[in-house]
């Protein structure tokens, strides 16, 4: 009888009577800030996060090293995710000091663009655990470790993904619109940018973080 | 009785040397068991690329605090998280009509689409803290965290005052910009449409 009743106490109340309640609370920080930012390219980039989680006997005996896989425990997890990557100009310091004008020509010099992860997503549905015998289930603390470490693998790619270069093409496609409806002809604007971008410092990671 | 001696202090010396060499191997005998937390190197996968053009003037950067309760007979399971999103209001200048821009002299008419929630992915859900967990949950128990956390983002930053914000901020922004090229006379009007984020 203590047995049962023990088994029932220690969370496994799915096999009892169950009722899911939840209770308001108040959100911890919200920041309002005011900006000027025109978000030219958006890639989706999806990852599937993997961890393969073997307990192991580590250490040294009679003077040798040891690292020895235990048996049955073994745990493996596949978190399949999704990341929405934006790249933008940023105009919140644009002045007249930024156009150059010669007749009918115009030149606009442009801020470096930056790129931020304006989102996140994790497929519950198709998250797969694989857990040996002698092993507990993962954690909600362990989940969530792992996907950071996956959120950060991503933001680590972007060098690679050669977004910068399209947000700049992709600025003066908003761009020059915009300036051929205020009277100018295509042929005379020119967009410039900085050159020699060093891209780690383009990434936004104090909000991307 | 001397070579006896002799024996019995060889005898004790190799006794002593052996505990000497015993306690010097155990005690730099180290044994652990523990497991890697490091993810496997997988690749990122571009699933698409696309030009946009939004503009950003007011971002709600937001932490909120989920949890979720299950009743048992003789506990109960929780699950508390905080999750991360950032709300953008701002345009989307794809929305706007031809003859957006009107210019006459030093003067400029410029027509905005309404203010708009620029996307409708906001939570950053990677970057989710656990705080609190008992009892084991399932994805579909965290996916219903999830949208929870969503409803209380929308429902706590899209408000009116936070759109006449972003709406008073891009009419600062695009006469500060417009002046920049050249135009005294700025006015700022806004399409009166429908809009299917607000």
């Amino acid at each position: 009888m203590l047995v049962f009743c023990s088994s029932c106490g220690s969370g496994k109340s799915e096999e009892v009577t169950t009722e899911e309640t939840s209770q308001e609370r108040p959100s911890l920080v919200t920041q309002v800030r005011q900006c000027a930012r025109l978000y030219t390219t958006e890639y989706r980039i999806h990852k599937i996060i993997t961890h393969d989680d073997v307990l192991r006997l580590k250490g040294s005996l009679l003077s040798q090293n040891i690292n020895i896989p235990l048996p049955l425990g073994d745990r493996k997890v596949a978190i399949p995710m999704d990341a929405t990557l934006k790249a933008y100009i940023d105009f919140s310091n644009f002045s007249e000091a930024d156009i150059e004008r010669d007749d009918n020509h115009i030149t606009i010099l442009l801020p470096d663009p930056k790129v931020v992860m304006t989102s996140s997503k994790i497929n519950q549905k198709e998250v797969r655990e694989y857990v040996g015998l002698t092993r507990s289930h993962f954690t909600d603390r362990e989940l969530t470790a792992y996907e950071q470490q996956g959120r950060q693998a991503i933001l680590n790619s972007i060098p690679q993904l050669g977004i910068l270069d399209q947000a700049q093409a992709n600025a003066a496609r908003v761009l020059v619109p915009m300036l051929t409806e205020m009277g100018y002809q295509e042929e005379n604007i020119t967009i410039a940018f900085r050159k020699n971008l060093d891209i780690s410092r383009l990434i936004d990671i104090k909000l991307g973080r | 009785m001397k070579k006896k001696l002799i024996i019995i202090l060889a005898l004790t010396l190799a006794v002593l040397l052996a505990i000497m060499w015993l306690v010097h191997t155990i005690s730099h005998t180290e044994l652990t068991v523990d497991a890697d937390q490091q993810i496997d190197v997988t690749p990122e996968q571009i699933t698409s690329i696309k030009a946009i053009g939004e503009w950003e003037f007011l971002s709600i950067a937001n932490e909120e605090l989920v949890d979720t309760v299950r009743k048992g007979l003789l506990s109960d399971d929780h699950l508390v998280r905080v999750y991360y999103g950032t709300l953008r209001l701002g345009v989307n200048m794809h929305q706007v009509e031809p003859g957006w821009i009107k210019t006459e002299g030093d003067s400029v008419t410029v027509t905005l689409p309404n203010i708009t929630l620029l996307d409708r992915d906001f939570i950053d859900e990677a970057r989710t803290k656990s705080f609190f967990e008992n009892g084991r949950w399932k994805p579909k128990d965290r996916e219903a965290l999830y949208k929870k956390a969503y409803r209380q983002m929308l429902e706590r930053c899209l408000t009116p005052e936070n759109k006449q914000r972003a709406r008073e901020n891009g009419e600062a922004q695009f006469r500060r910009m417009m002046k920049a090229l050249g135009y005294n006379h700025v006015a700022i009007r806004w399409q009166e449409t429908n809009n299917r984020n607000e």
